[in-house]
């Protein structure tokens, strides 16, 4: 039964692999990622600042473009995957070969796999590559190991968006339908619902008081310093404790988004604090690599489980539906 | 009768509550082996539907169908092993050539690797398309991209070929040259299913036809089976060719009882009789005068638009 499925596969990775829409999205990623990275090494020039670790800044820098193009990636695949093949009439071609149903939709998993896990981890090393060479960073193992974690997560997340789209197309009979639906879910979970979020902590704690952002701007001295003298503790724990609650909100709200659950591991990941600081915050030390995983657990699981449940649903939907 | 397919009461719905279509309304059909059957009838009257019950793409409401022995509900990959399908409204990769496009189906067809190629390029061939084996397909006009459909379905070199709406969008001379590929397909001893609402396309080679409206299948049977019917009921049709110049008597003709219409034009009589009197009127022309005035004597069959049209008013 699978060999049916990989000679799918095959013809779907060549199809795929030698179409000008992924050359796009891993082009416009590299651009993205060398650019940014760039940017974050010019800001540390300029700034004066000594990076604690410049090779997870850099990394923490691509992971945030990646946060985008990773889910593009994985609805470019799946969009027109079952509905594009209705459109043409290729399905009813394929069906009336002596396959199961099951090969059809195994073959374009299998491939999609292939091809997410390669232009992710091939377009990932380039950008790192390419901003060692650019920035003359040091590069030691624990680094590697991050990167390797951060990749394993980027295929996860564009994986999911791949499910979810795969199963929109699986009954959709019309491949912009299918378009419009998983860039509409990805442009919620990647914007709107942040939006949703500081609509919510406002109305849920009202405008952050004025006297707190002044406090907040003052001492604010670059990523993370929150020591200020001169500023009575009171005022600082009040605009802490704002910061907490609106924080806990969010957390709540975002916690729907499969984005936020990506973001907070590779933010753990590269350092940066996702707790009762707030957002952006960069904490002064790295946790390890287990504490990370340890800790971002649900994160994790919440990334993983994601895409099978829409796996399973496209599986049900696709070899249940009947084609004329 | 060794039956190729066979359908008892075979029925299909579609959707629920108000909008429930019954696409198929008990069918019972016989198409037996290494015949050339038509299954006629309007658009949207269930042909479609029915042939992808019997691949195995759709699943019946009730009623079974049996293909080459195998029940269609059960065993449809095996039916697909042995049936070659030009399903309606098909496509290709267009990305990719001729020849490609069938190497690949050849694979999912479970033709041994290397005799994949040979095999498509054979049916290229077929269907005369050899020349254009590593052009893309999107290249193709739409005539060569049906060539290309009756292609993929030849490759597993099946036993039963089923055809839905083959002759749709090529010009005369592709038409014509697929009746002949049919008919040679057909001295081979394959079975061929033909779909279609253009039965002046394909009517003239079947041996066998059904017609179905809405659903429901009006008549089945041996064309000669269903000529008669119609013949009995609108009456025998016979032509006399005459010699150029020449004239035959008619009071003789005229005088038979069930004759009711004589027309003649130019060198042509046509005889309309409530009978059967080809023997009468054979018997009569080989004597004279008339053996040396004529120049041939035919029935003339009802056309398939008359047999259609018998059938579709309740014949």
């Amino acid at each position: 039964m699978m060999k049916n499925a990989f000679s799918i596969a095959r013809k779907e990775f060549t199809d795929t692999i030698t179409s000008k829409r992924l050359w796009l999205i891993a082009g416009i990623f590299l651009l993205f990622s060398i650019a940014s990275t760039y940017s974050t090494s010019f800001g540390f020039m300029i700034g004066g600042q000594q990076a604690v670790r410049p090779m997870v800044q850099i990394a923490s820098t691509i992971a945030s473009t990646m946060a985008y193009m990773a889910p593009l990636l994985g609805i470019a695949l799946a969009f027109d995957a079952i509905s594009g093949e209705r459109e043409r009439g290729t399905l009813r071609i394929l069906l009336s070969r002596p396959i199961y149903r099951e090969d059809v939709i195994n073959g374009k998993i299998i491939s999609a796999l292939a091809v997410i896990g390669l232009t992710i981890a091939v377009s990932s090393l380039a950008s790192v590559s390419v901003s060692i060479l650019l920035h003359k960073v040091a590069v030691t193992l624990d680094d590697v190991a991050r990167i390797c974690i951060f990749i394993v997560f980027s295929i996860v997340l564009s994986f999911a968006y791949y499910a979810f789209s795969l199963f929109i197309s699986t009954f959709s009979n019309k491949s912009s339908h299918s378009l419009i639906i998983s860039m509409g879910v990805w442009i919620f979970f990647a914007f709107i619902l942040s939006i949703i979020s500081s609509f919510v902590t406002i109305a849920v704690l009202g405008s952050p008081p004025t006297r707190a952002i002044a406090v907040f701007n003052r001492t604010r001295r670059g990523f993370g310093n929150f020591t200020s003298p001169g500023v009575p503790a009171s005022e600082l724990e009040e605009y802490l404790s704002y910061m907490r609650k609106a924080a806990e909100i969010s957390s709540i709200i975002q916690a729907f988004s499969i984005n936020y659950h990506y973001t907070q591991i590779t933010d753990s990941l590269f350092g940066f604090a996702t707790g009762p600081l707030g957002f952006g915050q960069r904490e002064r030390t790295i946790a390890s690599i287990p504490t990370v995983l340890s800790t971002r657990l649900i994160d994790i699981i919440v990334l993983i489980v994601f895409p099978i449940v829409f796996l399973v649903a496209s599986y049900m939907v696709f070899t249940k539906r009947q084609e004329k | 009768m060794s039956l190729a397919i066979e359908t008892e009461k075979l029925v299909k719905i579609y959707g629920n509550g108000k909008s429930m279509v019954k696409a198929l309304n008990s069918i019972d059909m016989k198409v037996p082996k290494a015949s050339v059957f038509g299954l006629f009838g309007p658009n949207g009257s269930g042909k479609t539907t029915l042939i992808s019950i019997l691949v195995g793409l759709l699943l019946p409401t009730s009623g079974s169908a049996r293909v080459l022995g195998f029940d269609a509900a059960k065993h449809s990959v095996e039916i697909r092993r042995r049936v070659g399908l030009l399903p309606e409204g098909f496509g290709f990769y267009d990305h990719m050539t001729a020849l490609e496009n069938l190497t690949f189906l050849a694979t999912l067809d479970g033709i041994p690797s290397d005799q994949r190629r040979k095999r498509a390029l054979e049916a290229l061939e077929t269907v005369g398309l050899k020349d254009r084996a590593d052009a893309k397909v999107s290249t193709f006009s739409r005539g060569m991209r049906q060539r290309l459909g009756v292609a993929q379905a030849l490759l597993k070199d099946p036993e039963l070929l089923i055809f839905d709406e083959p002759t749709v969008g090529i010009d005369p001379e592709g038409a014509a040259e697929f009746r002949n590929l049919v008919r040679r397909m057909n001295r081979e001893g394959k079975t061929i299913l033909l779909s279609t609402h253009l039965l002046y396309e394909v009517g003239m080679i079947c041996t066998h036809a059904a017609i179905i409206r809405e659903g429901r299948l009006l008549v089945q049977g041996s064309v000669d089976e269903l000529c008669h019917s119609v013949r009995k009921e609108k009456g025998f049709r016979y032509e006399i060719r005459v010699k150029p110049g020449s004239e035959i008597p008619l009071q003789e003709i005229r005088s038979m009882p069930s004759v009711v219409e004589i027309t003649q034009s130019d060198n042509r009589v046509t005889i309309l009789s409530k009978n059967d009197i080809g023997s009468s009127l054979f018997s009569l022309i080989t004597k004279s005068p008339y053996k040396d005035l004529v120049e041939s004597l035919t029935p003339v069959e009802p056309s398939w638009e008359e047999i259609y049209r018998f059938y579709q008013e309740g014949g």
